[in-house]
């Protein structure tokens, strides 16, 4: 099967690959690693003897409750991502071949602009005069401008905004998979739309939305510019803990290990997301 | 970074044509702290074309400068008051030559030689201005607003605004209870977090960026703003009132300096020189709204802006106001403890 070519093909993408990875992935998370065991300094940022200061500082009330306070409201996003993606990508998969990509592209649309330009634009939809309250005023469902920016509300919104796209695509990749077969089975074997859905089509679908679940959380506790923007700089985020450690206090140690705590949570999560796919894999078979 | 390349590009294409490489100018300032008009016109002059970058706190120009390497160097950047000593202190500067600046004399003898920087080896200043109480008259009844703890009353439940800036707003909790804004006792920051913790449930929004906005918007009607920023302010919103807090006004100083990787300084002698002249001062204060400390340009300033008192305040607003000073790295970690709290309480 080997031709000859084939091989030097593969060599260079396999260089690349692990390139890329040892280079670009590796060696940042290293150095993250390597700063978080040292010891602040004033001037140079870091400096040795290695501890786990930092470490022990996470423990801190305050910080757990920042970080408690981040989970809570990235938590909201990603329930409000899966309420609306989860029926979005279900419809998604049933509409015809020209339709589907047309909404796709369409999805994809926004990742052309920066995002952090987005947050600006949903700032002036959001606003005391701004374009909502305008609209709802003018229709005469409001008297008085709604209190909407520099809310939590207003964070989640924005949250739910940018991260929207993360949960549809993998759950629409399980929904394309999802076998019309089973569906009649089922619907054969006495179940009703209810029992099909709740024993067929969630079991099966679990995948892509631990996969959705994934791709909203943990990005939805580091995206400080959000509730700087939207929020008043209130109602912080894990990633403004971590901002404000590296730039304000100058203490790089705590703020490395502030980030390698929410690599730690990506990585037990994606362990979950395999075992959870071994198990459907193995009751399928 | 995106726009400094796309700038550095544009510079490069406009003189294209020349034989000789142009030169450049890579300028490190406050957002919306420098007019268009002043960078045009030194383009012109010299021929030196001007990369203009902006930053929105000391932390995060302090944090950029001590970690670019040679080949994204800024020629010139222009820290606050404390800062100017912290980064001196830090061998992160490259002296002035004075032999080469023209118009330094025409500086306010009270904002030269200070103990940031005694002799002015390293800083030129460029600016100074004050952190006091906004007030849009428009939308506050009532006893009108007077000092810093006014912010606590009932009325103000969630309209008031804080600058995002750590020392300003603990400047502040620190002023209401009588101390120093510039204090180093852990028992007194504390204090001060106290006292701030009580405010925040009316606080709406915190803003550095451009700290007029909140009450242009609407968004807020009382707190916090830089007195440029006051005076531009009053421009779009003629009920935008700059109030002069009985505890004292939060002072600073703004001073250019020379990055010890900068790349042209010669072009930054030449722009210190060019923005020293009257006409230029002039300029730049009355479109900004800050004060120049350039004596020379204040006839040639226009009465209105001479005489605002936001820009330039009279002995009696002066008193009891306070400039910030380094604080060391201890106390600032007590501060910044506090204030992380301050941000995530409920």
């Amino acid at each position: 099967m080997h031709s000859v070519m084939q091989q030097p093909f593969k060599t260079a993408v396999l260089i690349l690959v692990w390139g890329w990875l040892l280079f670009l992935v590796l060696a940042p998370n290293l150095l993250v690693v390597g700063a978080s065991v040292m010891t602040r300094d004033p001037v140079s940022f870091l400096s040795l003897p290695l501890n786990l200061d930092a470490y022990r500082q996470l423990f801190d009330p305050l910080y757990l409750e920042v970080f408690l306070h981040s989970l809570y409201m990235a938590a909201m996003t990603t329930l409000v991502c899966l309420l609306i993606g989860y029926p979005f990508a279900w419809a998604l998969s049933k509409v015809g071949k020209q339709r589907q990509l047309i909404l796709i592209f369409l999805l994809i649309v926004p990742f052309w602009t920066n995002s952090l330009v987005r947050t600006y634009a949903l700032k002036l939809i959001l606003a005391t005069n701004g374009l909502l309250n305008s609209a709802l005023m003018s229709i005469g469902l409001i008297d008085e401008p709604l209190q909407l920016l520099y809310t939590e509300g207003a964070v989640i919104i924005g949250l739910v905004y940018l991260l929207l796209p993360f949960m549809i695509l993998p759950l629409y990749s399980v929904f394309e998979d999802l076998k019309q077969e089973l569906l009649l089975a089922s619907h054969d074997l006495g179940a009703g739309r209810f029992s099909t859905f709740v024993h067929v089509i969630v079991p099966l679908t679990l995948p892509g939305v631990l996969a959705g679940v994934m791709l909203v959380l943990l990005p939805a506790m580091g995206l400080f510019f959000v509730p700087d923007i939207l929020g008043g700089s209130r109602n912080l985020l894990v990633g403004n803990v971590i901002k404000n450690q590296f730039l304000d206090a100058r203490n790089w140690p705590f703020g490395a290990a502030a980030s390698i705590v929410l690599t730690v949570t990506m990585a037990f999560l994606m362990f979950a997301h395999r075992l959870s796919k071994r198990r459907i894999g193995e009751e399928g078979a | 970074m995106k726009k400094l390349a796309l700038a550095g590009m544009l510079a490069v294409g406009l003189t294209g044509c020349s034989s000789e490489e142009p030169q450049v100018l890579n300028l490190y300032n406050w957002s919306e702290y420098m007019p268009q008009e002043v960078l045009d016109r030194f383009t012109e002059e010299t021929g030196i074309q001007v990369v203009y970058t902006t930053y929105d706190s000391n932390e995060a120009m302090y944090a950029r400068l001590k970690l670019l390497d040679d080949s994204a160097a800024y020629d010139l950047a222009v820290p606050s008051t404390y800062y100017v000593s912290k980064m001196r202190q830090e061998d992160l500067l490259l002296p002035i030559d004075r032999s080469k600046i023209e118009g330094f004399d025409n500086l306010d003898p009270e904002l030269v030689n200070l103990d940031i920087d005694p002799e002015n080896k390293f800083s030129v200043p460029y600016l100074w201005g004050t952190t006091g109480l906004a007030v849009d008259t428009a939308d506050i009844e009532g006893e009108p607003v007077t000092a810093w703890e006014d912010l606590w009353e009932d009325r103000f439940d969630g309209r008031v605004m804080l600058t995002n800036d750590m020392r300003e707003v603990f400047h502040v909790g620190l002023r209401v209870l009588g101390y120093s804004g510039n204090s180093t006792n852990p028992d007194e920051i504390e204090a001060a977090y106290e006292k701030l913790s009580e405010l925040m449930p009316s606080v709406r929004t915190f803003n550095s960026d451009a700290p007029r906005m909140p009450y242009l918007e609407g968004e807020t009607d009382v707190g916090m703003i830089w007195n440029g920023e006051a005076v531009m302010g009053k421009d779009t919103m003629e009920s935008l009132e700059y109030v002069y807090p009985e505890e004292g006004i939060i002072a600073w100083l703004d001073s250019f300096v020379i990055p010890k990787n900068a790349k042209n300084p010669e072009a930054a002698h030449q722009f210190i020189s060019f923005v020293l002249q009257p006409e230029i001062s002039a300029l730049i204060s009355e479109e900004i709204g800050y004060a120049t400390p350039n004596l020379a340009s204040r006839d040639l300033l226009p009465d209105e802006v001479a005489n605002n008192r936001a820009s330039y305040p009279n002995a009696t607003d002066m008193i009891n106001a306070e400039f910030q000073t380094d604080i060391g790295d201890d106390a600032l970690q007590v501060y910044a403890k506090y204030w992380e709290m301050l941000k995530s309480g409920r």
